[in-house]
Formats: C-alpha cells, sequence, structure tokens
C-alpha cells in the first residue's frame, strides 16, 4: 500500500469507525482513533512535500479502482500526487491534525464528540479526495463531499436555530457555485470528450479561440468553460457576491472554523483555479475576472471587517479579504503565489481561529469584543499566539531580512499585481494595498479591544451566566461580587486553555513565524518545484523581481498606516470610534451592514423565492394536488366507504334487489352490445 | 368409457359419500361425545382423497381418458388441483372446529359429516362438465353450507346468518337455474361440450340470457359484486370455523366452476362475457376495499377483503387465456393460506375467559402480549394487501400479467390502483395492533391446534413462499392446459 | 296452436313474480320460501316445456332433480326458519338486520 493511499484513506475509515461506533465506542476511543489517523496522514505528507520542494519527487497516479465506464464516458477512481497536491496535502493533514487535537480540549464538555470527529476526519477525507483527484468528477465528488461535511460541522449544533440556518445558508449558496461549477464539467466533457484533467489541460491551448453555443450566444468556449468553473470557485471559497454563507457559517465550533472555513476547504477554489491553471491561461477574459473578483472581494471583506464586533466574524471577513488576494494572484498569472498565500494563510489562520476559540474558551463562550479588555495578563499563552498571528496577517518583516509569514506571501502577491502591468492588475494592486492597511487596522483592532484596556466583561450576559452558575454553587463568595464590578470583571477570572489546545497553538505559531521565511523561494521562484503543475510565467517571475522599491515597500508602508490608526483609535484616545461613526454614519452603515448584501439578497432572491414556494404550495401543491389529488381520492374513498356501509342495510330484500338489478343490467347491457 | 373406468375416475367421490353416510350413522349412534372422532375421521378421509387426485394433477391428466359417465364428469388436472385446495381447506375447517365449538357445547357430531358432504358437492362443481352435475354439486354444496351458517343454533347473529343465506343462496339458484334451463332451451343439450358446439356461430337471444343469469347464479356463490351482499353477514354472522371454510373451499368450487363454465361452455363466445367479468372484477375490487374501510368486526373486514380478493382472481379469468387460468389457479391457492391463516389468526383471539374477540378495537396494543400472534396476523395483512416480500403479492403479480399479456393493460392498471384503497384498511389493523394503546382484552390462550396450523400458513405465505413459485406454477399450468383442451 | 314461445313467456312471468315476491315482501319470511318455490316451478315448466319441443329426454331427467332438491331446500329452509324464530320469536323480514354495514 502506498503511502498516499494511507494518507487519503486513513482519516475516511477513522471517520467511518468513529461515526457508526458513536457511542457504543464512548468518546476517548473515537477521539483517539480519528486524532492518529490524522497525526499518521500528517507525517506521511510531510515527505512528500519536503520531496517536492528538494525536487527528488515526481509526480505520480495512484489508481483506485475503475469508476465509471458509459459510453465515451470513463474514467478511474486514481490518487494523484504533484507538487500542487502535496502542498495541499500538508495544509490539510497538519491543520486537520492539529485541530483534532485541539478539540480535545475545546469540545471537552460536548456529549457528541464522537460525532464531531467523525464529520472532521470525514471532512479531511473528502478534501484529500478532491485535492488528489485525477479527474473532474473526482474533484467534484471531494467538492461536495467537503460541502456536505462543511453542512454537518457548521450545524454540529443543530438545536441552536441560527446554527441550522447557517448550515443551510451554506449549503444552498454553494449549490449556486455548485451549479457553475457542474456546468463546467459537463462543458468542459463536452468539448474534450474527457474527465481527465492532465488530458484536459494538455488539450486546452488547442482550444483557445473556438466558440461555442452557450444560451443562445456564440461565445468564446475557454472562456465560458473557465467561468463556469470560476462559479464554482466563487462560491466555495466565498467570494464576492456568493460569500454570504461564510461569516454565518461562524456558527459551528470553533476549531470548524480554523479547519474549514479558514485552511481548508474555502481555498478548494483558489486550488481548483491553480490546477486547471492552463485552461485559465487561454481565456484573458475568464483570468480578467479572476482578478477583478478577487480584488473586489479582498477590498470589501476588509471593510466589512474593520467594524465587526463579534471575534469569530471579524477574522471570517479576513478569510474572505485574504481569499480574494488569492484569486487576483490567480488572475494576474502569478499562481505560486496564490498557493503560497494558500499556505501561509493556512497557518496563520488557523492559528488566529484556535486563538479565537482559545479566547472564547475562556471568555465563557463570549464572542463579542466589546465585553474583552486586558486579558493580555491573564491567557498571556493565548496572547503571544494571536499576536504571533497577527504580526503574519499583517505582514511584519524587513525585506531581504526577516518577516512573518504573511510578509512574503502578500507582498507576492502585491508584487506580481503590479508587474503584471496591464490596467486591471494595476486596479487590483491599489485594492490590495488599501485592504492590507485595513487588514492591519482590523488585526490590531481586534487585538487591541481583545487583549489591552480595561476588562469589560461585567456587561456579558455569558460572564454573568457563569458568575451566577458560580454563586449558586458557591454562595459564600457572594460579598465580593460588588467589588469586582468596579473594575469591570464583574468576578469572574479568565482561565488559559488545556495543554491540548497550547499544543496546537504553538505549532501553528511556529508556522505562523516561519513559513514564509523558509518556503518563499521554492514556492514563488523555483520553476523546478512547480515541475509543470501549475502554469509557470517566467516573465511575471523576472518582473515581479524588477518592481520598483516603492512597491516593494508599500505594504509594509500601509501596514504601518493601519496599526498606527489602530493604536490612535483603540489605545490612545478610544472616543475616535464614536466619533467616527457619528460623523459618517452612512459610512459605518453601509460597512457594519456588509454592503447590505443579506437585505440585497434577501428582496432579490429569497423573498421571491419564498413567494413562488409558497405559490407552489399553498395553491399548487395544496390547493391542487392534494385536493384532487391524495385529499381529494381519500375523500372520494371515505364517501364510497359510507355509501357502501349504507346500501349494505341488513334487509333480505335490499340485498335480493341489488342483486336483480346486477342481473338486469348485464342483460342490458348484452343486449345493447349484442 | 365402460362403467368400470367411470366409477374409478369418481373414486374420491365415492369415498367420501361413502365416509360421509357411514360416519353420520356413527354420529346418530354414538352421539356428540364422537364428534372429536368423526372429525379426525373426516380428516383422514379428505387426506385419502388427496392422495386419490393428487396424480391426476402430477400427471396433468387431460383429454378423453378423464371423462366419466358419458362426459358427465370430468377428472382432469384442473379439477385436482381445485380439489386439492378445497379438500386442504375443509380439513383446516375440521381441525379448527372442536376447540371453538366445544367451550360453548355446540360441537356436534354433525359438524364434520356436514363439511365432508359440503366437500363432495364441491368437488362435483369443479369435476362437473354437464349443467346437471353441476347443479347437483353445487346444491350439495349449498344445502350443507345453509346448515353450517346456522349452526350455533342458539346464537341470533348465527341463525340470521344461515338465514341469509339460505334465501340470497335459494334466489341465486333459482336464477343459475333459470339460465341453465335457457341454455338447455337454445342449444339442445345440457354437457359442456355440446353446448360449446352448439355456440360456436353467433350466438342467440335465449342462450345469451342463459349464459348471463349462469354467470350472476354463479357469481353469487363467488360473491361478486354486484351478487356479494351477503358476503358480510354470513361471515360475521357464521361461527368462525364455519367462516373459515365459507372463505376458502366455496371460493374455489366456484370459482373453478365459473372458469368451466365461461371457458369450457361459452369459451367459444368470450366477448358474451368478457366484459360483464371486466365490471365485476373492477366493481369487486372497488367495494371490497371500500366496504372494508369502515369496519369494525374484524371477521367482517376479512369478509370484505375475501371480496376484493375475488375481484383480482376474476381479472385473470377476464384474460380468457390459459396463462390467466394459471394465474387464478396461483392466486386461489396463496389466497386459501392467507385466508385460513388471517381467520386462524381471528380464532385464536379470545379473551380471559376464552370467548372470542372480533372487534378490531379490542385487538388494539395486541403486539405487546400476543407477539407472534400479532405477528402472525400483521404478516397475513400485509400478504392480503400484496406487499412484495409476502407471498400475497406473487398472486397479484401472476395476475396483472396474465391481464396485461392478453391486452387488458387498462384493467390491470385500474386494479393495481385499487389495491391501493385496500392496503388502507388491511394496514390499519396492523396499526391498530401494534400502535395504539392496549385493549388488552384478547389475552386468551390459544389451541394448539390453531397454533400450528397458523404457523404453517404463515410459513406458506412468508417470503419463503416464493420457494414455491417455480412448482406451483408448474402445476397451475397443467391444470391450465388441462381446462383448455377441454374447452 | 299453442308454441314453445307461450311456455317460456309462461315461466319467465313465474320467475319475476317469484323474484319480486322476495323482495316487494316484507312481512313474511314463509312467504319468501313460497317464492323461491315459485321460481323453481318457472324452471321446471321450462325444462319440460323445451325437452318436450326438443324430443329430448335430458329436460325432464333435469326437472326430477330440481324437484327433488327442492324438497331439500324447503326442509332445510325451514329448519333454519324454525332456529331463527326460536332466538328471536319473529319471522318479520324487517326484523332480520342484526348484522349490517
Amino acid at each position: 500500500m502506498n503511502a498516499i493511499q494511507i494518507i487519503v484513506f486513513g482519516p475516511l475509515l477513522a471517520a467511518i469507525v468513529a461515526g457508526l461506533g458513536n457511542r457504543m465506542l464512548g468518546s476517548v476511543a473515537a477521539k483517539t482513533i480519528t486524532t492518529a489517523g490524522l497525526f499518521l496522514s500528517c507525517v506521511l505528507s510531510w515527505p512528500i512535500f519536503l520531496g517536492f520542494l528538494g525536487g527528488s519527487a515526481e509526480a505520480s497516479v495512484t489508481p483506485v479502482l475503475h469508476w465509471v465506464q458509459s459510453g465515451s464516458l470513463t474514467f478511474d477512481w486514481a490518487l494523484r500526487v504533484d507538487a500542487l497536491t502535496a502542498v495541499m496535502l500538508v495544509v490539510i493533514t497538519s491543520v486537520s491534525a492539529l485541530v483534532h487535537l485541539y478539540s480535545w480540549g475545546y469540545m471537552d464538555e460536548d456529549p457528541d464528540q464522537p460525532r464531531f470527529f467523525a464529520y472532521l476526519s470525514l471532512f479531511t477525507f473528502a478534501m484529500l479526495m478532491l485535492v488528489t483527484a485525477d479527474n473532474l468528477v473526482q474533484m467534484f465528488f471531494g467538492w461536495e463531499g467537503v460541502g456536505l461535511a462543511s453542512y454537518l460541522l457548521i450545524g454540529f449544533w443543530f438545536r441552536k436555530p441560527s446554527a441550522c440556518a447557517a448550515a443551510i445558508k451554506a449549503f444552498v449558496v454553494n449549490r449556486v457555485g455548485d451549479l457553475g461549477f457542474m456546468l463546467g464539467i459537463f462543458g468542459t466533457y463536452l468539448v474534450f470528450q474527457t474527465t481527465s484533467i492532465p488530458e484536459i489541460l494538455a488539450a486546452a491551448p488547442g482550444m483557445a479561440g473556438s466558440t461555442i453555443g452557450f444560451l443562445g450566444y456564440r461565445l468564446d468556449t475557454m472562456t465560458v468553460l473557465c467561468i463556469l468553473l470560476f462559479i464554482g470557485a466563487m462560491g466555495k471559497s466565498a467570494q464576492l457576491g456568493l460569500h454570504t454563507w461564510l461569516p454565518d457559517a461562524m456558527e459551528g465550533p470553533t476549531p470548524v472554523s480554523a479547519l474549514i472555513h479558514a485552511a481548508t476547504m474555502v481555498t478548494a477554489g483558489v486550488f481548483m483555479v491553480c490546477r486547471l491553471s492552463p485552461m485559465f491561461e487561454t481565456s484573458p477574459t475568464a483570468l480578467a475576472l479572476v482578478t477583478f473578483i478577487g480584488a473586489a472581494t479582498c477590498f470589501f471583506a476588509a471593510t466589512v471587517g474593520t467594524c465587526q464586533w463579534d471575534i469569530k466574524r471579524v477574522i471570517a471577513y479576513s478569510t474572505c479579504s485574504q481569499l480574494g488576494y488569492m484569486f487576483f494572484a490567480a488572475g494576474v498569472g502569478a499562481y505560486g503565489a496564490a498557493m503560497f498565500h494558500l499556505f501561509t494563510h493556512a497557518f496563520f489562520k488557523a492559528l488566529l481561529f484556535l486563538g479565537a476559540g482559545s479566547v472564547i474558551h475562556a471568555m465563557h463562550h463570549e464572542q463579542d469584543m466589546r465585553f474583552y479588555g486586558d486579558l493580555r495578563k491573564r491567557i498571556p499563552l493565548t496572547f503571544w499566539a494571536m499576536m504571533a498571528g497577527t504580526l503574519a496577517i499583517t505582514g511584519v518583516g524587513i525585506l531581504d531580512v526577516f518577516g512573518f509569514a504573511g510578509f512574503y506571501s502578500k507582498d507576492a502577491i502585491l508584487e506580481a499585481a503590479y508587474a503584471r502591468g496591464t490596467e486591471l492588475s494595476q486596479f487590483a494592486f491599489v485594492l490590495g494595498c488599501i485592504a492590507a492597511l485595513m487588514t492591519s487596522f482590523y488585526s490590531w483592532r481586534l487585538m487591541f479591544l481583545t487583549f489591552w484596556g480595561k476588562p469589560r466583561w461585567a456587561g456579558s450576559e455569558h460572564i454573568q451566566h457563569a458568575m451566577h452558575d458560580a454563586h449558586v454553587h458557591d454562595d459564600h463568595d457572594h460579598g465580593h461580587g460588588h467589588g469586582h464590578e468596579v473594575d469591570g470583571t464583574a468576578g469572574y477570572h479568565p482561565h488559559e486553555s488545556p495543554l491540548s489546545m497550547l499544543v496546537p497553538l504553538a505549532i501553528l505559531s511556529l508556522g505562523a513565524v516561519f513559513a514564509g521565511f523558509v518556503f518563499h523561494d521554492g514556492f514563488i521562484n523555483s520553476e523546478q518545484f512547480w515541475n509543470g503543475a501549475i502554469a509557470y510565467n517566467e516573465h511575471l517571475i523576472h518582473a515581479m523581481h524588477a518592481v520598483p522599491l516603492w512597491v516593494k515597500l508599500s505594504a509594509t508602508v500601509v501596514m504601518l498606516t493601519g496599526f498606527g490608526i489602530a493604536y490612535a483609535a483603540y489605545i490612545r484616545d478610544t472616543t475616535i470610534p464614536s466619533r467616527f461613526v457619528a460623523t459618517f454614519p452612512q459610512l459605518h452603515g453601509f460597512a457594519f451592514n456588509k454592503w447590505y448584501f443579506d437585505e440585497l439578497y434577501n428582496f432579490l432572491f429569497v423573498r421571491p423565492a419564498f413567494w413562488l414556494g409558497r405559490q407552489f404550495w399553498q395553491r399548487g401543491d395544496v390547493g391542487f394536488i392534494d385536493r384532487f389529488g391524495p385529499n381529494g381520492a381519500a375523500w372520494v374513498v371515505a364517501q364510497g366507504s359510507s355509501y357502501a356501509k349504507k346500501v349494505q342495510s341488513g334487509y333480505l330484500y335490499s340485498y335480493a334487489l341489488v342483486m336483480l338489478l346486477g342481473l338486469v343490467a348485464a342483460v342490458s347491457w348484452a343486449l345493447a352490445a349484442g | 368409457m365402460d362403467f368400470a373406468a367411470s366409477l374409478s375416475l369418481v373414486a374420491p367421490e365415492i369415498l367420501l359419500s361413502t365416509a360421509g353416510l357411514v360416519l353420520l350413522l356413527v354420529a346418530a349412534w354414538a352421539g356428540d361425545g364422537a364428534s372429536r372422532a368423526i372429525s379426525i375421521a373426516s380428516v383422514a378421509v379428505l387426506a385419502a382423497c388427496a392422495f386419490m387426485v393428487a396424480p391426476a394433477l402430477c400427471s396433468g391428466a387431460m383429454g378423453p381418458d378423464t371423462v366419466a359417465f358419458s362426459g358427465q364428469f370430468r377428472a382432469d388436472a384442473f379439477a385436482s388441483f381445485a380439489k386439492l385446495l378445497i379438500y386442504a381447506a375443509g380439513g383446516a375447517a375440521l381441525i379448527v372446529a372442536p376447540a371453538f365449538f366445544e367451550r360453548v357445547h355446540a360441537m356436534r357430531a354433525e359438524y364434520p359429516v356436514l363439511i365432508l358432504f359440503a366437500v363432495l358437492g364441491m368437488g362435483l362443481m369443479v369435476s362437473a362438465s354437464d349443467l346437471l352435475t353441476l347443479y347437483i354439486g353445487l346444491e350439495l354444496n349449498s344445502l350443507a353450507a345453509y346448515v353450517l351458517a346456522a349452526f350455533l343454533r342458539d346464537d341470533e347473529r348465527s341463525a340470521e346468518a344461515g338465514l341469509k343465506y339460505f334465501v340470497l343462496g335459494a334466489l341465486a339458484s333459482g336464477i343459475l337455474l333459470f339460465g341453465m334451463s335457457l341454455t338447455y332451451g337454445f342449444t339442445g343439450t345440457t354437457s359442456f361440450e355440446g353446448i360449446r358446439a352448439a355456440l360456436s356461430g353467433t350466438i342467440s337471444m335465449g342462450a345469451l340470457f342463459g349464459a348471463i343469469f349462469m354467470l350472476a347464479g354463479l357469481s353469487f356463490k363467488i360473491a361478486a359484486v354486484p351478487f356479494h351482499m351477503w358476503t358480510p353477514d354470513v361471515y360475521e354472522g357464521a361461527p368462525t370455523p364455519v367462516t373459515t371454510f365459507f372463505a376458502t373451499a366455496p371460493k374455489v368450487a366456484a370459482v373453478a366452476l365459473s372458469m368451466r363454465v365461461t371457458l369450457d361452455a361459452f369459451g367459444g363466445q368470450v366477448a358474451a362475457w368478457q366484459q360483464i367479468v371486466i365490471f365485476a372484477a373492477l366493481a369487486s375490487v372497488i367495494v371490497g376495499a371500500l366496504g372494508a374501510i369502515g369496519q369494525t368486526n374484524i371477521k367482517r373486514l376479512l369478509a370484505y377483503s375475501s371480496i376484493n380478493n375475488v375481484g383480482f382472481i376474476l381479472i385473470g379469468l377476464a384474460a380468457a387465456t390459459p396463462q390467466g387460468a394459471s394465474a387464478m389457479l396461483v392466486y386461489l391457492a396463496i389466497y386459501i393460506a392467507m385466508s385460513v391463516g388471517g381467520f386462524v389468526a381471528v380464532l385464536m383471539l379470545k379473551d380471559a375467559d376464552g370467548a372470542p374477540v372480533e372487534g378490531i378495537a379490542e385487538i388494539a396494543g395486541l403486539s405487546r402480549h400476543r407477539k407472534v400472534l400479532a405477528a402472525c396476523l400483521a404478516m397475513v395483512m400485509f400478504s392480503l394487501a400484496g406487499i412484495p416480500p409476502l407471498f400475497g403479492f406473487w398472486g397479484k403479480f401472476v395476475v396483472f400479467q396474465a391481464a396485461v399479456q392478453a391486452g387488458l393493460v387498462p384493467l390491470a392498471a385500474i386494479g393495481i390502483a385499487a389495491s391501493v384503497i385496500g392496503a388502507f384498511y388491511y394496514l390499519k389493523v396492523v396499526k391498530v395492533m401494534y400502535f395504539d394503546e392496549p385493549a388488552n382484552v384478547a389475552v386468551g390462550k390459544s389451541d394448539w391446534a390453531h397454533q400450528a396450523l397458523l404457523a404453517i400458513a404463515a410459513l406458506f405465505i412468508s417470503p419463503l413462499g416464493y420457494l414455491l413459485t417455480r412448482w406451483l406454477g408448474a402445476l397451475a399450468d397443467k391444470a391450465a392446459a388441462a381446462l383448455f383442451l377441454a374447452a | 296452436m299453442i308454441g314453445i314461445e307461450h311456455y317460456v313467456v309462461v315461466s319467465s312471468i313465474l320467475f319475476v313474480l317469484g323474484v319480486l315476491g322476495i323482495f316487494l315482501n316484507r312481512k313474511n319470511v314463509i312467504v319468501i320460501l313460497m317464492a323461491i318455490e315459485l321460481i323453481l316451478l318457472a324452471v321446471n315448466i321450462n325444462l319440460v316445456a323445451f325437452s318436450a319441443f326438443l324430443n329430448d329426454l335430458t329436460g325432464q331427467i333435469f326437472a326430477m332433480f330440481v324437484l327433488t332438491v327442492a324438497a331439500g331446500e324447503a326442509a332445510i329452509g325451514l329448519a333454519i326458519l324454525v332456529i331463527y324464530f326460536r332466538d328471536r320469536g319473529s319471522i318479520a323480514v324487517d326484523d332480520v338486520n342484526r348484522m349490517k354495514g
């Protein structure tokens, strides 16, 4: 058995055992099995990745089974491993293993732990299926599999209505994207007569310039296909327009947010675009769209992130924004930079989420940053981990010396955008810089609100509940209660998280600090590493190195500016934010309400859909089908039954009459017919 | 054909009549104390008869060698198939009776004798190849049946059942006889072969009247709509062992007789009766289902169920093909098992004093304290509803298959749709037994004979029954071939 | 000249009278028994008439059987009626409806 098979199917096996074993197995066994499976996958993944990095490994395809053979449509189930897959393998297995470990502590009090861990492992399997796909159908299988796991995990606390709603929203919005993806796959099969990715990529350049009939128009084949596929990517990666599910997905447990909605699943769209990059390269129109949507998302999400109060939502919008960076990097042709940012982002964003989870854990499930403050000394380990993540995401670093992870990847993206030199890429560069400023601002805002200042816990309902529960158990403590309320702590003492949560934080911190520095050259500058796994633009790489110094420094400058604004507003003079809001209420309202996307969709799609559904339901189904169908039939049967009972009167003469009527009817019929 | 050969062909009937007469004498001298012994002897006689008719079925006997008494009687594979079912049903009626009647001290020695004579009459019916034999057989069966229906002399309902059965049965006999007299008058013969030959061209008005009157009279015996009105009342009022008998053996005999009359005597005039049979089939399926829905008495419910099932059997008759006939025989065999199972299960429903329980409301929650019984009854119900894993489905399937092959697609479609209505009341019984609050009425102990019989019936209609499909189908095909060769 | 038609018409009238007797009569079950006899009589007239008309003895033999069976049927009918009367104290047709529906 191949290592890759163990990597992919280990999590599936663990998920099956834990999921079916469930209560029978008990939570400790389930947790052990799944976590052990993931660590095994992780340990096996790193050598593969390092092999590609060192240039010693070759791309390989491991067949699993013949899957479908129907007419001219044939494809096998095979595990493809190349540099691109290897990157995803380490990201997925590492983050997943750490999240599994983290969940030991985070989900400790949950009664449904086997289910949770089974879902986590199932998700990991589906994600691995996606990234090892050798054909589009297998990729779609993984694509839907992660969608399912995401749905299950967002709705893990299914007794909470908001969680159910968020799960459904995520599923439905993703279906919109999936429709595009499916149409893209169908179209690709139509054009190329195969679903095998290598064959498609090989044939793609030959198809450039051909046209295809779509919705009654003759359109450029590759543009149509790429845009359809990209719509799928937009759904999965929460790009502007199909992003609305991601913030709501924060209803799921925080480890889920870290694994699925930061590090892995949401990057599937980026992965898909990179995997199919030779295809996208044949259509400048599609690439322009990718660039535009990416840049717009990057900017949009950053603006929204600046004014959210929920710690997880800030990070969620931050994720959305960072995904925008990846897309516009891909759009300008810097697939290596996109993958690099995906790689570094996975570490620092997972770190931020897990750190936030640790904060939430410490604050008794309070997620509103307005009720945090002064946590720096109370949960110092979490603080330092979050600090590492913040330094990484804001891109702190000194050129040519050392930088945190985001420094390298984000700079590479901005440089590429500048170096590409088209109008659209310049536009993307500008938006990217503004977004970087806001990234710095909201990241530091998060840090300052959470870890600096005075404690503001007293207003939190969650904390009050915690204290109330504690008082019930511990009555004599009541006397001290009033004294604490003066300092805003309400007598609550945040506690540092258990070791199982701190170890993943520590490991991810290492990643956030060093991932950029260590792997920078391999990802950005080395064609040998990618070795044909993605489209490699030699010219662009040279142009990137030749950009003016101000471009290289611009990211650092805006980062410092953002930090400065945040410092001024949340440390120096904490009245600035409220004064700003008072001065520009529309602007703030626009960003705070997420550009009114939810309201717009509600008006445009949800309400008409509800109206239409209600019409079908009330008029069509209840009023027509039920009335004349099942209910009507039931009514007829009931009437017939009561009539039959009435005829069966019990009297001999009526029985004889019925017999005679039957006889007369038969005779009449025979006479009439004969 | 010489007289001795004829006698050997009617050997089972001779044995039955002799045994009946001898046992009647025994009953007269020994009194009711001997009733169990007489019952056992009767069962033995039936078993012996079964062994006597079985070879004709297995060898697929047909043709001139099977005709006795100058065309009055025919002992072919078809008759043997029907007789085996009749003997089995008669045996079941004998086995279940003592436990039921002894509780009310009504186990009289006449009971097994009457059953024997009824079985004899039915044997004559299915072997009849002449109107005279037909009439004698039918009346022999009917007269015994009237008495059986009123067998619980002190029970009002039983007496009423006997009276209703008698009056309506006599009316039906009159209609049948009138039809036979017309047929005789307009064809000049009473033998099926002669009638068939005489009706080879266009049918005369008188003969058409005769055919329809005969069909009407026979429809009464098989309880097809609109000649079904007596069924619910008689089934409810008659003692349950008698109902078990009524629901099974006479059905087989009357259906087989109808097949002989329609496919043999009037086989050349299919167009004259096919539409009427189709109407009766659909009306039976629908009225049987509708009538059953509002019932509160389980025997009455099963009566409507039998009307419903007759409708399905008639769909096979409407096909007027050998496949149709074969399908009817298969259906009959399965139906016998389901009916015996159903009524034996009803017999086993007793309250703490051992009195019979017949109300559907009273078996609520039966699954709690009588698990096996409830499961068997549920199986019977599912099977009657024709739900696939059970054998009842197979009967419906072959019948519909035959109808479709004969080009009667609309009939099959309507039949299938109507069977959905039937599923409703069968499943209602299951729902009452399994999901309603226990009524804790039917708690009495059951007789071992009942248990054994129910077990056999349940085994037959269980999915294991499908192991028999090839064998059953082959026998039914032989019987149908014999019927159509004669025709 | 009295032909076969006349016999058939007479027997048909008798048959119809017999049938009507069964379901128009609501008083007495004994009347029903008589109506049944009427029907059988109609049949017998038919059989004998056809037998004579066809020069075929079968019809007359059949008529003998019908007479015999009719005797047995009447006996059994009366017996059941006696049982019924003992239980219910009435033989009014309108009373025979304990079971219905």
